[in-house]
Order: structure tokens, then sequence, then C-alpha cells
């Protein structure tokens, strides 16, 4: 009973957000976005040979009232190899690959989902609602949310706050050796950031973040070897996280800029995590801008993770073979060029209202995990 | 249901990092600091300066690396402003 209260009352403070955020006249009164139509190539390869391939389309255009409308799409296809062992047998355990995949009739074969995901969200004058829907065969997510934002101060400090509230519904396909049901799970967000002009050369932002999340949460088609055998993976149902983040541009006089970003997150399943980020921008020439980046991730592990279990019950009940769920550090190094073709100089109606945009990084991580990731965009000003 | 096995440490860690957020948000909104004039704004308000430019991409990296990492996070959730107008 305590707990439906406790989570009506949190929906109720979402909703009241989402209704304040449009009826709280705001202060700060921003250039609407130009309107403009962008399309997006993406491919994603990890060392464990799942590939996705990602194609998006965004649009944005003035709507009546200063305000601006951002529509966003994208088809996802998803390729996970097959198990290369006997179901059901210790080499067999989804654990192995982590991968999100069932393992139902001939398990040899490539396993391949699409997932399509609408994001539409409707801003004015530092207000905005936003809508997002995911679907998959086996799973589909739905968020509502809201931010208002407000200078102060001469506008040299921005004071923004956003909440949402997410609601999925898990329905499992058929898989030989576990037995999930219908399942469902449901997160609300809370974030506040407050950015300052320090310097004419030097912007600071700092933020807050607290999502609770509850019902499933765990992977429904990953076994875990315990207790000499394969059992199904169980994680607590309810999880509160929370980060703290700052993030630093300083401009340089040489037509560059650099980004320090740190990320403080813990949560009460236990795992505590620091994330720094750093990249330089640089103009090559007018509309031409190379950009390097960096990123260190380490983290602790959740108090329930064990690399191996030695009984059925784990520990305290849950148990996991996920390997998110244990210590681990990354790195990630990124390239990007982005090419405005106007201001380079291009001429013709439509080649001087484009952009192009390609970046590649490389991730790994200290379980051997390594990835690869390549995006191409074009986008179209009206 | 709750995980019963909470480490009391991580009670430490979250207060902390409220408290730490809280007081930098604190000198972020005071008023004792130097004022940046509009016409000094120019720099900020380039597309290499902007917190706005990242944070699509950033949402897409996040999504891509919560997938593979425990934690998530980091992006101002809903958004931020620019204080460069």
């Amino acid at each position: 009973m305590r707990v439906q209260l406790i989570l009506a009352g949190r929906r109720l403070a979402v909703t009241a957000c989402l209704a304040a955020a449009w009826v709280v006249p705001a202060g700060a009164d921003p250039l609407p976005e130009e309107p403009a139509v962008k399309s997006m190539y993406r491919y994603f390869s990890d060392s464990h040979h799942v590939g996705v391939r990602s194609l998006m389309g965004d649009y944005t255009l003035a709507v009546k009232g200063n305000a601006m409308l951002a529509l966003h799409w994208n088809n996802e296809r998803v390729r996970i190899p097959a198990i290369d062992a006997p179901v059901g047998s210790p080499e067999a355990v989804d654990a192995i690959t982590t991968a999100s995949r069932p393992i139902s009739g001939n398990a040899y074969q490539d396993f391949v989902k699409t997932r399509n995901e609408f994001q539409g969200e409707l801003s004015s004058r530092g207000r905005a609602l936003e809508y997002y829907l995911s679907s998959e065969s086996d799973y589909l997510a739905q968020q509502v949310a809201a931010r208002y934002d407000r200078d102060f101060q001469d506008q040299i400090v921005n004071l923004a706050v956003g909440s949402s509230y997410g609601w999925d519904a898990i329905k499992p396909l058929a898989d030989s050796d576990t037995d999930t049901g219908h399942a469902s799970k449901s997160t609300v967000h809370w974030d506040v950031v407050a950015t300052r002009a320090l310097t004419p050369t030097t912007l600071f932002r700092v933020g807050l973040e607290y999502n609770v999340v509850n019902g499933l949460q765990h992977n429904p088609y990953r076994n875990v070897y315990a207790g000499g055998t394969n059992v199904p993976e169980r994680h607590p149902d309810e999880r509160q996280r929370r980060d703290a983040f700052l993030k630093l541009n300083q401009y340089i006089d040489n037509r560059s800029s650099i980004k320090l970003n740190y990320r403080l997150y813990d949560d009460d399943w236990g795992i505590v995590s620091h994330e720094i980020d750093t990249n330089l921008n640089q103009y090559i020439t007018q509309g031409m801008i190379v950009r390097y980046d960096y990123r260190y991730y380490t983290q602790t592990s959740a108090d329930f993770y064990r690399p191996e279990y030695a009984t059925v019950d784990g520990i305290g009940g849950y148990r996991t073979g996920d390997y998110r769920m244990g210590p681990l550090s990354s790195h990630l190094f990124g390239v990007s060029l982005d090419m405005n073709l106007a201001e380079l100089g291009v001429t013709g109606r439509m080649l001087n209202r484009m952009g192009a945009w390609i970046n590649y990084e490389r991730y790994f991580n200290s379980n051997n995990y390594s990835a690869n990731i390549v995006e191409t965009a074009l986008d179209f000003r009206f | 249901m709750k995980s019963p096995i909470r480490a009391e440490g991580t009670r430490g860690h979250a207060a902390r990092l409220a408290i730490a957020a809280g007081l930098l948000a604190l000198w972020a909104l005071g008023s004792g600091c130097a004022t940046v004039r509009a016409y000094q704004r120019e720099r900020l308000a380039d597309r290499i300066m902007s917190f706005q430019a990242d944070a699509k991409e950033a949402a897409r990296r996040t999504k891509a690396l919560e997938a593979r990492e425990g934690s998530t996070g980091g992006n101002g959730g809903a958004g931020g402003g620019c204080a460069c107008n």
C-alpha cells in the first residue's frame, strides 16, 4: 500500500511538472532554431559480432507563436550472432555474450530484430514538452517529459529543470531455457541544471539527476551458472540512481575550444562510477570543424555481483550474469568532422543550405570488449 | 522489491554527491561574480562552445554505453539553457 502511494505521488509530481512547464511564464526568449531536416546513418559493431544499423531522421519546423516542433525517428536493425554450443549447456549460458537474445528453436542461427523509435518535442521560449516511443518485438517503451529554463542576472546564468515519466511493457519471446512472463518497468526522472558564463570565453555547467526505476531490470533471456546449474538471472525490482556532473567549455584564441566533463554516479545497488570526458574542437577553416574526443570511465560492482555463485540463491536472492554489474573501466577515442557547405563557399541553391558530418569512435573496456561506431549525417536548412 | 544488501557506504556517497553539487549550484547562481556583458558573449555563442550542439550526440552515446556499463546520466536530463544570449 505504502509503495503504491509513493509511486502515485511520484507520478503526480511528474504530471504537475508537465503542466507547469507550459503554464508558468518563462523569462528567457531565445531565438528559435532554424527549420531543418537531417538524416543520419549509424553503424555499431563489437567484438562479440553484434551489429546495429540505425537510419535516423530529424525534422524541425516553426509553428504558430514562436514555437518549434521537432520530430525524430529511428529505424534500427540488430543482429546478434548464433550461440555456438548446444542449448542448455554451460557454454551456451547467455551470460557469456551478455547479448539480449532468446535461445529458441535453432540457436545456431543469428537472431535479428528491428526497433522503431519516434520522438516529438514542442518547445517555446524555454519551455518544452516531449513524447517518446520505442517499439520492438519484445519491448514497448513510452515516455513523456517536460523541461523549463529561465535566464537570470542579465542572462549570464540559466537555470533549467526537467522531469519525465517512462513506462515500458516487456513481452519476452519464446525461450528454451527461461520462462519470464509479461512484465513492466517504470522510470521517474528529475534533473536540475545551472549554466553560467564565467568569463567572455568560459562557460560552466553543473547538474544533478535523480531516477527511480521500478519493475523488471534484468535480462529475461539470460541464465546464470550458479550452484552447478543454469538458473534465470534475477536483479532487484527497485533502483534509485543519481548523478552529479560538471562541464567546463573554454574558448581558445586559435579558433578552438576545449570541453571538460566530469560525472559522479551512484545507486542503491552499490555501483559508484566516475567519468571524465574531454574534447578539443578546432576550426580547420570557416565552415569546417574537427573534433578529437577522449573518455575514461570506471565503476565499482553491485552488491550482489559475484564472478561465481556457490548456490542457486546467489546473494540475498539475487544473481547476475551481466558484466555491467561488475567492476570495470573503459576508454573511448573519437574523431569527427563537421562541415557547413555554405560557409565553405559552396554555391548552388540546394548545396549552400546543406551540412555534412562524419564521426568515428573506438570503445574498449576491461572485460576484453571493444566496439567501433561510425556515424554519418546530412542536414538541409530551409 | 528493494535490494536488502545495500552497502552502507553508498549512502555516504549519495550525501556527498548531493552536497557537492548543491554547493556548486549555489556558487553558479551567486550574484557576487563578475558580469559578462552582452557585447562580450560572441565567443560563447560560437557553435564550438555550445552545450546544445553536443546534447543529441551525447544522448545517443549514453544510450549505446548504457548497454555496456552500469551507470547512466550526465546529459542534463531534459536539457539546459545557454547562458550566452
